[in-house]
Order: C-alpha cells, then sequence, then structure tokens
C-alpha cells in the first residue's frame, strides 16, 4: 500500500487526524456503542452496548443473522452513521462530535468502502469510477488523480479494462472495481460489506483471496461483513452479533 | 470537479438531451422578447422629432363618384384657418402620423439609394404645424412657387444614406426611383434637411422620410382630402363641431370626421404590443415549462442517484459538497443550452437583421443569459438541498 502511495500528495496535515498513529493505537475503536431506531410508536434497538477494536493490520470478520445489526455496525465505523450513544474513536481520536466536513475528510483519507452491490456509477468508466474519492481530496491534481486510479487497477488486476463502463463487466470484475476504488484513497482501514454477497463461488473466492493478500502483503487493516462462515474462518478474528448485541 | 461534471454530463447525453433542448429553445425565445423589450425601449425614449400634441386630423370627402376641386377646399382650409383656438392648418397626404397607411418608395442620389424612404405630401404650413427642426435649408414658402422642379424637405437619416457625412444636401437633386402608376422616375430639389422623425407609433424607429411639397393652386381634383389642424391647448367637442359645420356650409356634398393625432397613437400601440405579447405569454410559457423541466428531472435524478449520493458521501463527499455537485450539474447543462441559443442569437446582429443596432441584441443576449442561469440556478437550489441531506448510511442501504 505505501508503494502505491509512493508519489501522492500528502494532504493528512490539514486533516484533525493528522500524522502517522502509533502502531499500538487501534485504528478503530467503539466504546458502548448504542443505536436505537425511533419512529413515531416504534423503538428498534439495532446495537445495544457495543464495545469493539480494530487494531492496526487486523482482519476482522462480522458475523451473524440478517437484521442483527451488522451493517449498522459498519456504518457507524465508517463515520456514515451517528450512534445514539458510545463513543467511536479512529486512531485513538474520539470523533463523535466532530462536524460533516471533518468526518467526510477522515472518511476520504482513512476508510475504503467495499459494498455488496458495488455501488459503481454506472455512467463512468472504470478507471473514473476509480478516481471519485480522489476528487474529493483537496489539491489532488488530475494527473496525480489518474495515476494513482490506474495503481490501484493494476493492483486488482484490472489494468486491461480502465476504459470499460461497469456494464461491460462480470459481477467479479465489478467488485475488483470497487475494491480498486477503496484502495485509491490509499486508506488505512477497508470496510467491507458482504463483498462476495453478490458473487458465485468462484469469484467469490477470487474476492476473498485478493482482500486476503492486501491485508497480508500490504498490511491494509480489513473489517468484513459476512454470513458465510467458510470466508470468515480465512479471516484473523471473527465477530458474532444478534439481536443487536455482541456475543462472540 | 469541472471536469468531472462535463464527463458524467456527456456520458448521461442522451437523458440530458430534452432539457438541453428545452434551455435552449427558452434562450432563444428569451432573446426574442429581450430583443423586442430592448428595441421598443430604445425606440420609445427617442423623441418623436415632431409636436403631436393638440393636433387633429380631419378627412374630408366628396360625395360617391364626386371630386373636390382644389380651389373650393383651399377656401375650406381658409375658412377653418379662421375659427377661434384654431392656430395653423395644413393640407397633407392619408399617411398622417400614427396611421397604419403608408406611402413610401427608394430615393436615390447617383449610386447611393435610401431604400423604404416614407414619402408624405405636405403644403408651406406642414413643418411649422408640426414643429419639425432643420438642420439645414428651410421649410417650403410662397418664393417655391416659382420653383422649375418638384421641391422636397428630407430628414436627416435620408440626407446620410443620400449624401454621406460631409456633402450638403440644400439645393441638390434626388430621384425617386418607383413613381405611382407607372410614372417615369421624377427628381426633386432639396430645399431643407429636417431631424430623424418617428411617425410609425412610440415603439417604432425613425423612418428616412422625405416631404414632398404641395403645390398651391394645383388644379388637381381631390376624392378626398386629410387636413392637419393645430388647436390651442383645451379644445375639444365643441371646436370639432364648429369645424364640421364650418365644412357643410360651405358644400354639403362633402363629409368631415375629426380625430386625434393623440387618439391615432394610442389606437396604434395595441396592435405594435400584441406580438410582443404574445411572444412573451410564448416565453412565459416555455421559462415554467423549463422550471418544471429541471425541477422533475432534478428530482427524479436525486431519486435515481441516491446510491450515488451514499457511495460520494461515503468516500468522503460532505452534504454541502453533494448540494454543490447537483447544482454545478445543472449550471453545466444550462451552459452549454446557453452556448448553442448563443450561436443561433450572435447571428442577428453578425447579419444586421431586422435593422436592429447590435448593442440592442448583444443587451438581450445577456439578460435571456443571466434569465436563464437564475431560473436554473432557482429550480435547482432546492432539489440540490435535498440531495445535500440525504443520510449516506441509508442511501447505500437501499439498494
Amino acid at each position: 500500500m505505501e508503494n502505491l502511495l509512493a508519489t501522492s500528495t500528502d494532504t493528512r496535515a490539514q486533516l484533525p487526524l493528522n500524522g502517522p498513529a502509533a502502531e499500538e493505537t487501534p485504528v478503530l475503536q467503539l466504546t458502548n456503542i448504542e443505536k436505537v431506531y425511533q419512529t413515531s410508536t416504534i423503538e428498534t434497538v439495532a446495537l445495544n452496548r457495543v464495545n469493539l477494536t480494530i487494531n492496526r493490520g487486523e482482519f476482522v470478520s462480522i458475523m451473524g443473522p440478517s437484521g442483527c445489526g451488522k451493517s449498522t455496525l459498519l456504518s457507524l465505523m465508517g463515520l456514515l452513521d451517528e450512534p445514539t450513544s458510545g463513543t467511536i474513536a479512529v486512531d485513538g481520536r474520539l470523533v463523535t462530535s466532530f462536524s460533516d466536513r471533518e468526518l467526510a475528510a477522515i472518511r476520504n483519507l482513512k476508510i475504503g468502502f467495499v459494498f455488496q452491490s458495488y455501488h459503481l456509477i454506472n455512467d463512468l468508466s472504470v478507471v473514473d469510477n476509480v478516481e471519485v474519492p480522489l476528487l474529493y481530496r483537496p489539491g489532488m491534481g488530475g494527473k496525480e488523480r489518474r495515476k494513482r486510479a490506474l495503481a490501484a487497477l493494476d493492483k486488482v488486476g484490472l489494468s486491461a479494462r480502465t476504459g470499460h463502463f461497469p456494464s461491460q463487466l462480470s459481477g467479479g470484475q465489478r467488485q475488483r472495481v470497487a475494491i480498486a476504488r477503496a484502495l485509491a484513497g490509499g486508506p488505512e482501514i477497508i470496510l467491507a460489506d458482504e463483498p462476495t454477497g453478490n458473487l458465485d463461488s468462484v469469484m467469490g473466492e477470487e474476492i476473498m483471496d485478493l482482500l486476503l493478500g492486501l491485508n497480508r502483503q500490504d498490511g491494509v487493516t480489513i473489517v468484513m461483513v459476512t454470513h458465510d462462515e467458510h470466508q470468515a474462518l480465512k479471516t484473523q478474528r471473527v465477530v458474532r452479533f444478534f439481536d443487536g448485541s455482541q456475543v462472540g | 470537479m469541472v471536469r468531472h461534471l462535463f464527463r458524467l454530463i456527456w456520458n448521461r447525453k442522451r437523458s440530458n438531451v430534452l432539457l438541453l433542448s428545452e434551455i435552449f429553445f427558452s434562450f432563444v425565445v428569451l432573446f426574442g422578447v429581450a430583443t423586442l423589450l430592448f428595441n421598443f425601449g430604445r425606440n420609445y425614449v427617442q423623441p418623436f422629432g415632431f409636436r403631436h400634441d393638440n393636433v387633429w386630423r380631419l378627412t374630408i370627402g366628396a360625395r360617391q363618384g364626386e371630386k373636390m376641386p382644389r380651389p373650393q377646399l383651399d377656401d375650406v382650409l381658409r375658412q377653418v384657418r379662421a375659427l377661434p383656438g384654431v392656430q395653423e392648418i395644413t393640407l397633407t397626404s392619408f399617411n398622417t402620423p400614427f396611421r397604419f397607411s403608408t406611402m413610401n418608395g427608394d430615393f436615390a442620389r447617383g449610386s447611393k439609394k435610401a431604400r423604404g424612404v416614407d414619402r408624405y405630401d405636405a403644403d408651406d404650413r406642414y413643418g411649422p404645424l408640426f414643429g419639425l427642426k432643420l438642420r439645414e435649408g428651410r421649410w417650403f414658402n410662397a418664393s417655391d412657387d416659382a420653383a422649375t422642379r418638384p421641391l422636397a424637405v428630407i430628414s436627416q437619416d435620408t440626407r446620410e444614406a443620400l449624401f454621406g457625412a460631409g456633402e450638403t444636401a440644400v439645393g441638390k437633386l434626388i430621384r425617386s426611383d418607383d413613381q405611382f402608376g407607372g410614372d417615369a422616375p421624377k427628381e426633386y430639389q432639396v430645399v431643407g434637411v429636417a431631424d430623424k422623425v418617428r411617425m410609425s407609433g412610440d415603439f417604432a424607429s425613425a423612418t428616412p422620410s422625405v416631404w414632398m411639397r404641395l403645390a398651391p393652386h394645383d388644379t388637381t381634383s381631390w376624392e378626398s382630402a386629410t387636413v392637419l389642424v393645430r388647436v390651442a391647448s383645451g379644445q375639444g367637442a365643441p371646436l370639432q363641431q364648429r369645424i364640421v359645420h364650418t365644412v357643410a356650409g360651405l358644400t354639403r356634398q362633402w363629409s368631415t370626421q375629426v380625430y386625434a393625432l393623440e387618439t391615432d397613437r394610442l389606437d396604434k400601440l395595441k396592435p405594435t404590443l400584441a406580438p410582443l405579447v404574445a411572444l412573451a405569454v410564448v416565453g412565459i410559457f416555455l421559462v415554467v415549462n423549463v422550471a418544471l423541466g429541471l425541477f422533475g428531472v432534478l428530482w427524479y435524478n436525486i431519486s435515481q442517484r441516491r446510491a450515488e449520493i451514499g457511495l460520494r458521501r461515503a468516500v468522503g463527499a460532505t452534504g454541502a459538497g453533494i448540494g454543490r455537485q447537483f447544482l454545478g450539474e445543472v449550471l453545466v447543462l444550462t451552459t452549454l443550452g446557453v452556448l448553442a441559443g448563443s450561436l443561433l442569437a450572435v447571428q442577428f446582429p453578425l447579419l444586421g437583421a431586422f435593422e436592429i443596432e447590435p448593442q440592442v441584441y448583444l443587451m438581450a443576449m445577456l439578460m435571456a443569459t443571466g434569465l436563464i442561469y437564475v431560473l436554473a440556478a432557482g429550480c435547482a437550489w432546492q432539489p440540490s438541498r435535498l440531495a445535500a441531506g440525504i443520510q449516506p448510511a441509508a442511501a447505500l442501504r437501499e439498494e
């Protein structure tokens, strides 16, 4: 991953979480997290007193039945949603009270997302899709963006498909593009929400191997939500949820 | 980011083409309306070049199949002139100011031509009655009775067309190129040059004009005559009745109708404004259509692109940034529509169409551009705010 970023502009100094974090500081730390969805008549507890620490270089799987709060947890870890109570620390700094602008900057610099349904923009080519996170990085020029995007696509083995559009790719290739997009920004952590969920077993294995390679060879921290016990067992740690609570 | 927006819009060209064409046509119609408005406004603030207040138009007609001998007509003019409240009287052709009737043709001097010149018959009192300001020479007078050639007073714009900048017009000959009734071209000697006049109405521009002297003691018999009368301020129906009775007292064979030039002016306003109002209505309709289109397309876009919005938020866009992106997309589309419309609009000043000054076209282009941008930004504002407020976690979960 460092090689990929070797030529990048270092914009982290402008951001709230600047500077390299100490090796022993957890990348993510969730403390007493509660998430309650409230309507006028119903109160749904999605997460109940969750405590979770993700250390640098870990590959953690989150498992549990549908509706147990896995995706909600991933949204909170990705700073896409706010907890009802509890705190979230990124690289040792509490981000719970950060502004939208500050949270967006952390997401852009430190977090990469991979989704089950890829979330590629159909009207953009593969390389343009991979460039999207870099559009929101202040001071980065077009040439630098393109260079990083091509390097990320090379990393996932899609150098030959840069000009294609998502509709021209297979499911596995689309997920590779999504992983390249997550990698392009040089994140410290990748949050993957059922990345093999829409793929057949062969393609699922390919994507899993790619993620494992990123973790083992490049030291990227990965948190993956999955239903697949077989895939989960390949990771270093499995965290299990049931009805919004951590059970293992 | 702007390049990214262009790329996004280009890749979505099929879905954007309808909106683009709406913006293009709205720009063109707004440009048309603005051109008319600016041109009318520009003309409106120009002086008429003559005084039409307290001037009445008398239409005197002989009975069916009969004619009016000139001496008898001159007697009528003398009697009316003598009435208390009447200050001046003149015999002229039917094409008095603000009428729908015109009489025009081409005049030439050597190789220079003045096209579409308004021609008026005028006697020696016409100029003083209207207070025409003479820049060179003089108005017709009794000394012209001895002239061997027909005489004319020309307007300044006719003079510019036929004589250019330096040459003096007075004493020179101009040729009427299209005589009525198939007569041979006729030469007139210029005795004076008057200021430009706008006799076609409030919103009309000045038209090159030539006044040709009606010789007194003309032996021609007239079927009808148009007489203009300047009256003292405050005169009304009693004087009009006295004029009608005076004409009737001299000859019961003739009928007389009296109109105020002010009434003619107001009557001319309605049909002049009608096309402008019609075009404005079409313009408003199109503008509302574009507004609804923009609004609808944006709402639809946002509902269709919720996942994209969620993704952009996830990878580092702020809520405000998303709002700006949607606003930016509309403004890029608007720019493309306005550019296409401007390409068409700029042909008008380049070709000198409708003899409207280039500045008017340019001002109209600026106004149409400004209005389209305000409209686009206004319509995109609320949907963009809506997009900015979408929660990324919810948007990403929906797909």
